[in-house]
């Protein structure tokens, strides 16, 4: 604008700077209004319906010291939308019974059973883990992740979770 | 131009932002400085629904299926979703006023003289901003919305010559469907805002030639007066400051008044009632209203073309006067400019108040309308309750598809039973689990009590008349008498001894 081309004296400088506070200061408001609102808006939804318990197998069709290997579907709600998501899990009748989650804490890959080797085998980086779902080799950083389980009524039950991949100690999502 | 309107980019010569340049350009002295600051208030309005309505789009989804569900999920349960989604709705109205009074602004300071360009733009802009409102409407797919494509549809379709197909190219079939809402999303978030930005970048950036209209006595910046002596008054409130000031003004008012009365949704457009009395936004009454006194497809004229002439006349205003009627008239632009303007301003204002007496008036209207804002407060009460996608779940995968169906009945499931309740009831009537979710078997259900072919056909009708409870619901509007019968006269057929086909 014009009268800004000329250079002007120290209070000349000053107004000017002050004459910009006042519409900046009313931009910057509303901008902070709409930002506050839009933050809040956009906060990823954190879902929690880990707490249901999901029948897996009943106890008495478990033998033996091989993995079996089960769905389970559990429902999980992302915002809006409810969905019926199916996991794969094993059971160690060996192990008391004990269920581990088929996802591999290296990048989450679902591993599976290889009965001739004994072993359970990550398909995509080649984790391997051992008939107890501890770690024998490979990128992952621990073992096989156990779910919480529970027998009721001669029905083995479980409460499917995920947890975060590649670290040592073992955290659920969530 | 002068050359201090310019930015140097050495070969880029850029000219400065054109809203700036006329907010400061001033014409005017004392309160109309204030009055002329509509430029800042429309470009605020503009920016507010490209920003509400770029969060909206984070969560909705354009289908038929999940575009209520999305929008409830925004109204309900989101964090500040209920206040965003407001002030986009109503923003949409309050930016079509605000426009419509730039216009006026810059009629009123010559602009159609002066800066042809920009007049042109800013009319585009208010056509714009009307078509983005009209293809929001049905973005939210609440029964309101779902009688607004309607009225849409059925004024394109009486548009004479085109009408037929500029119908089913804007249902994108050849009945409203999800096809229609995807159409109308991608207009609305797509096509316009496009062009809405191109116009605006246009008017910001694009160099033209311009005469200079501002008057030394008209001077909002008191420039090129060097009489007038330079005052703190003066260089606090420039014109750019005015128009930022006013506008901040009118968004705190917006934000009141979305905070205070929420964006209207009503029930899901899938249960739509046939005495539903369906009402445009603010900014459409008038032509609902008028679309009352023209019969038929004449409708179409006075909803499409008419004010489609209206407006390629205001665009064509500043070369008016290079046409025959200035043998009729002396001034033809500023003659033609102010009866539009005014005859447009009196006939949205009158059709807009008769419209709203008239609801008032008549008792029935009244009392219907009172029902259906209870039943829209109701629904705003109602928790939000997350819709279940549909898994490829084990009764529609390949796998229970191979299966043999080992004569559960004579005869395989009518087409609309596939449709419409094999997800839940299973394909052969066998029942479904879905994770904790059970669907009964209609297996034998024929020996029940109250379960014959014509009680079923009830069921299907109105399920809570024999106290079946959701998920069970009507489908008294979704399938035919004749589709109705044909699948209990198979349900009757289905019996319970034979083996089901789920292991």
């Amino acid at each position: 604008m014009r009268h800004h081309n000329s250079s002007g004296s120290a209070p000349d400088r000053s107004r000017r700077a002050f004459v910009l506070v006042l519409p900046l200061a009313a931009i910057g408001g509303m901008f902070a209004t709409i930002a506050t609102a839009a933050l809040r808006f956009l906060r990823p939804a954190v879902s929690a319906s880990r707490e249901k318990w999901i029948d897996v197998a009943s106890v008495a069709e478990l033998s033996g010291n091989k993995p079996v290997q089960r769905k389970v579907v559990a429902e999980e709600v992302a915002g809006w939308a409810r969905s019926l998501a199916e996991h794969s899990v094993y059971i160690l009748p060996g192990k008391n019974n004990q269920v581990l989650s088929a996802v591999c804490p290296h990048e989450g890959c679902e591993v599976s059973w290889r009965a001739d080797e004994n072993v359970f085998s990550c398909p995509c980086h080649d984790s391997n883990f051992a008939a107890d779902g501890s770690r024998i080799y490979g990128p992952a950083r621990r073992g096989l992740d156990p779910l919480p389980s529970r027998i009721t009524d001669g029905k083995l039950q479980v409460q499917y979770q995920s947890f975060v991949n590649n670290t040592q100690e073992r955290t659920p999502r969530g | 131009m002068s050359a201090a309107e310019k930015i140097d980019f050495g070969d880029l010569k850029l000219a400065r932002p054109k809203p700036l340049a006329d907010a400061s350009d001033g014409g005017a002295t004392g309160w109309r400085c204030w009055v002329w600051t509509t430029t800042g208030i429309v470009l605020m309005l503009l920016f507010l629904q490209l920003i509400t309505g770029l969060l909206l789009a984070f969560y909705y989804v354009p289908s038929a299926d999940h575009a209520h569900t999305t929008v409830s999920f925004i109204e309900k349960a989101l964090p500040s979703g209920s206040w965003i989604r407001a002030l986009h709705h109503h923003g949409s109205q309050w930016l079509a006023l605000f426009l419509f009074l730039h216009l006026v602004e810059l009629f009123w300071r010559g602009a159609y003289r002066t800066m042809a360009t920009h007049w042109v733009g800013t009319v585009v802009l208010l056509a714009l901003v009307m078509a983005a409102g009209a293809t929001g409407y049905s973005l939210p797919w609440d029964v309101r919305a779902f009688f607004s494509t309607r009225v849409a549809e059925g004024i394109v379709n009486g548009l004479p010559l085109v009408g037929t197909s500029a119908r089913t190219w804007l249902l994108g079939s050849n009945e409203i469907s999800t096809l229609t809402v995807s159409r109308f999303f991608a207009l609305h978030v797509f096509v316009t805002p496009l062009l809405i930005l191109l116009v605006l970048g246009w008017q910001l950036f694009v160099r033209r030639p311009t005469r200079p209209y501002a008057t030394a006595e008209h001077d909002c910046e008191n420039r090129g007066q060097s009489t007038v002596k330079k005052t703190w008054r003066s260089s606090v409130l420039n014109q750019p400051t005015r128009n930022v000031l006013m506008a901040a003004v009118v968004f705190v008012l917006l934000a009141l008044f979305a905070y205070k009365f929420p964006a209207p949704l009503g029930p899901s457009a899938a249960n739509a009632a046939a005495d539903y009395l369906p009402r445009p936004g603010a900014q459409f009454l008038w032509l609902y209203q008028t679309l009352k006194y023209v019969p038929g497809a004449l409708g179409s004229l006075a909803g499409v073309v008419l004010p489609g002439l209206v407006l390629l006349t205001l665009v064509g205003l500043p070369w008016l006067d290079r046409t025959p009627l200035k043998l009729v008239m002396n001034h033809p632009r500023r003659n033609t400019g102010a009866a539009i303007l005014s005859l447009s301003l009196i006939f949205i204002a009158t059709m807009t108040l008769v419209s709203y007496v008239s609801d008032r008036r008549d008792p029935r209207t009244r009392q219907q309308l009172a029902r259906q804002a209870a039943e829209e407060a109701a629904f705003r009460q109602e928790p939000f309750v997350p819709a279940l996608l549909k898994e490829d779940d084990a009764a529609t995968s390949p796998a229970a598809l191979a299966l043999p169906s080992p004569g559960i009945s004579a005869t395989s499931p009518p087409a609309a039973y596939t449709k419409l309740c094999a997800t839940c009831h299973g394909t052969h009537g066998e029942g479904a689990r879905q994770g904790p979710l059970k669907f009964p078997s209609l297996l034998g259900v024929s020996e029940k009590p109250r379960r014959s072919v014509d009680d079923i056909i009830g069921i299907l009708n109105d399920p809570t008349a024999y106290k079946l409870e959701p998920p069970m619901k009507s489908f008294a509007t979704k399938l035919t008498d004749d589709e109705k019968r044909e699948i209990a006269n198979w349900i009757v057929t289905l019996k319970k001894t034979q083996q089901t086909i789920r292991p």
